[in-house]
């Protein structure tokens, strides 16, 4: 029916007293997820949002039964947050966080090497299975269940495919915002290969980001894959560089592939069907 | 965050990383000075200062400064002071500056350095494996860029070496890099070389570490003859010191105005300007726009902006930007929340005016409430209801107002 979560999934969210968690808490909530408990380290209550409150992931989990997370935790703080998720062993951890020091990223994304959990994001629009339960900050009046499967290196312009899908009636199954920083917890391969896996999802849309290598890294696994879904990768051309004084030292660890073209190439030679603006998307899908 | 090479090489010594003696200077009387000063006699290199790469192969706009690039090898004090006279204040392109060039405010005067071979080397992060990856490949004297086209065509040519999260370097690593370079060079020095430069980028939190050259003199010492160093911004807090090395003047006002509010802000032709709330829609917006015969002036992305006043800051720098003739808001709200940002248009138009056509589209999280508060204004813009009919709408309204 849907990857990663649906609306019987235990959801936990740390940090949830912020005011921003506190605001996007209580939609989803009224969404249909399956929220069951907050953490947060300083708490003077008991209860919040009508939710049992507790101080550690840990409790939360043992009390409450929850196998996920969303992390709100400000940057400063969201490494401590972020490893406590993955060593109480939770399945899946959503981190919304923006901003967080790459070098944190690096030690989270080492010592997940050694566990269980999927780590998406951070600074991810969060992921949605429509109709039944999102974790994350998504516009909630947009998404449609339907059959394509759609993850995202572009948290706004996901929320564009989304809209112009659905005026040609295609709905989603889940979407999964990968998030926008340099280093994320799960990339493109892990999704395409649960969403290849998921009956309920006839085909899958790959929407890229500016620089790096994922989409690289996609199109190698794509290339390989066997029985795999029609799968369509949105790269939109990009007008300004990146950066003007990025070194060489990225192109290099990049295969030089890091531009637009570059990426439309690779993805196309691993068997995708690659399309550079949403209404070639739209057109390509409804050809499916 | 970027910075000069002489405040790289400055951090590179307190790290004991071997640089030439070198100074800034601001005027050819003080260039000549400091060549005095770093070396009795010479030669010297004058060096622009001015953060971005591919100096030397890099041309002067303005006729005076000669054919020559922006490092140049000085054997007497005149040279010093007649180099230093063409590159200062003078604008210097090069392949990584844009067409309009950046200009050259301080050079810096190096003793040179005898060398017999010389290496690109780098530290960056890799992304998808989330490690610090070493690279060495060895360097002509010709175009450093050269190093981009062997990692297409011979990726062998340059050696790779994922470091993990190590601190240090390994001894079968250290093998590994003599045996690639092939020349005589003591373990033990390559190994404090390579040590030091790692402790500098977990120190300062660098994603980025490049000597394009390193060069190795006829006593096997390793010299930094250049130096950058990439940081991240999202660790400065941690760095107070390395923030201070922010130098304003290689950045755009409009740019730096909103950067000090957390957002993006990005000059490119004259037309219409955007404001949206994330690359993508951005990227979206400008080549739709394109598509349709609409240039993009500039665009302001508010991320995921929630601030009032910080939002109307923002939106004011599109408003006031002469080279913008319309406006379109195009935002798909989830943390941004659409109501805010039609707070801030309202508050700006009463500040200022509105007297170009401005088209707001808003999708997502309270869209509802933004799409009433413009309503209810009485400012005279128009309300689309996705990209496609924003941007006819702007057009119509462009040539109108014309």
């Amino acid at each position: 029916m849907s990857v990663l979560i649906d609306k019987h999934t235990k959801v936990l969210v740390q940090g949830i007293t912020g005011a921003q968690a506190s605001f996007h808490v209580q939609r989803a909530i009224k969404y249909g997820t399956n929220i069951v408990a907050g953490v947060a380290p300083n708490k003077t209550e008991t209860s919040y949002l009508g939710l049992p409150l507790f101080g550690t992931v840990k409790e939360a989990q043992e009390k409450t039964g929850a196998t996920a997370s969303i992390v709100f935790v400000p940057a400063k703080y969201a490494k401590s947050a972020i490893l406590e998720a993955i060593r109480a062993d939770l399945d899946l951890v959503v981190v919304i966080t923006s901003g967080i020091p790459v070098r944190d990223m690096m030690e989270i994304k080492h010592e997940l090497l050694n566990s269980s959990t999927t780590l998406i994001g951070p600074n991810t629009p969060g992921i949605i299975t429509p109709e039944e339960a999102y974790m994350g900050i998504f516009p909630d009046n947009i998404h449609k269940s339907g059959h394509v499967g759609i993850i995202s290196r572009s948290s706004t312009l996901t929320y564009e495919v989304v809209l112009e899908i659905n005026k040609i009636g295609i709905g989603e199954s889940t979407v999964v915002g990968l998030g926008d920083d340099f280093i994320i917890g799960t990339s493109f391969v892990d999704i395409i290969k649960k969403f290849n896996d998921d009956k309920d999802t006839k085909a899958i849309i790959l929407i890229g980001g500016i620089g790096g290598n994922y989409e690289t890294e996609a199109a190698d696994f794509y290339a390989q894959l066997k029985a795999k879904k029609p799968t369509l990768a949105l790269i939109l051309d990009d007008p300004t560089p990146l950066s003007d004084n990025k070194g060489l030292a990225p192109e290099i660890i990049c295969r030089g592939i890091t531009s637009a073209a570059d990426k439309k190439r690779i993805l196309k030679q691993s068997g995708m069907i690659v399309v550079d603006n949403i209404q070639s998307l739209k057109d390509e899908l409804a050809r499916l | 965050m970027n910075i000069h090479e002489y405040q790289a090489k400055k951090i590179f010594k307190q790290f004991g990383i071997n640089v030439p003696n070198g100074l800034v200077a601001y005027t050819p009387t003080e260039a000549k000075l400091a060549a005095e000063t770093v070396s009795e006699f010479g030669p010297w290199v004058v060096k622009a200062q001015i953060q971005a790469g591919s100096r030397d192969i890099g041309k002067f706009s303005d006729k005076r400064a000669g054919r020559k690039g922006g490092i140049r090898l000085s054997k007497t004090l005149d040279e010093v002071y007649d180099n230093a006279d063409e590159m200062l204040e003078n604008l210097l392109v090069t392949n990584q500056t844009g067409a309009r060039g950046r200009l050259v405010s301080r050079v810096y005067v190096e003793e040179y350095i005898k060398t017999i071979r010389k290496f690109y080397l780098g530290l960056v992060v890799d992304w998808v494996s989330a490690s610090i990856v070493l690279l060495v490949a060895p360097v002509s004297d010709k175009d450093d860029d050269d190093i981009v086209q062997l990692a297409i065509e011979s990726p062998e040519t340059i050696l790779k070496i994922n470091l993990g999260l190590q601190k240090e370097i390994k001894s079968e690593q250290l093998k590994e890099i003599v045996s690639f370079m092939n020349m005589q060079i003591e373990l033990s020095e390559l190994k404090t070389f390579l040590n030091r430069m790692l402790k500098l980028f977990y120190t300062y939190d660098a994603t980025l570490l490049e000597i394009n050259p390193i060069g190795i003199n006829k006593f096997g010492n390793i010299w930094a003859l250049d130096a950058k160093i990439v940081f991240d911004e999202n660790a400065l807090y941690r760095h107070p010191e390395i923030q201070k090395l922010f130098d304003d003047s290689e950045i755009e006002e409009r740019e730096l105005i909103a950067a000090k509010y957390g957002f993006q802000y990005k000059e490119l032709e004259s037309g219409m300007g955007i404001i949206v709330n994330g690359d993508g829609v951005a990227l979206n917006t400008i080549n739709q726009a394109k598509n349709m015969g609409i240039n993009t002036a500039c665009f302001l992305n508010l991320k995921g902006g929630v601030d009032r006043d910080k939002i109307s800051a923002s939106i004011k720098l599109i408003m006031t930007n002469p080279r913008v003739d319309g406006i379109f808001i195009n935002i798909l709200g989830g943390f941004s929340r659409c109501n805010l940002i039609a707070d801030g248009i309202i508050t700006v138009a009463d500040d200022l005016g509105l007297n170009i056509p401005l088209v707001a589209r808003f999708e997502g999280t309270n869209k509802d409430e933004a799409t009433d508060i413009l309503k209810k204004s009485g400012l005279p813009l128009s309300i689309a209801e996705d990209t496609t009919q924003g941007l006819l709408l702007l057009k119509e309204a462009i040539a109108e107002d014309l």
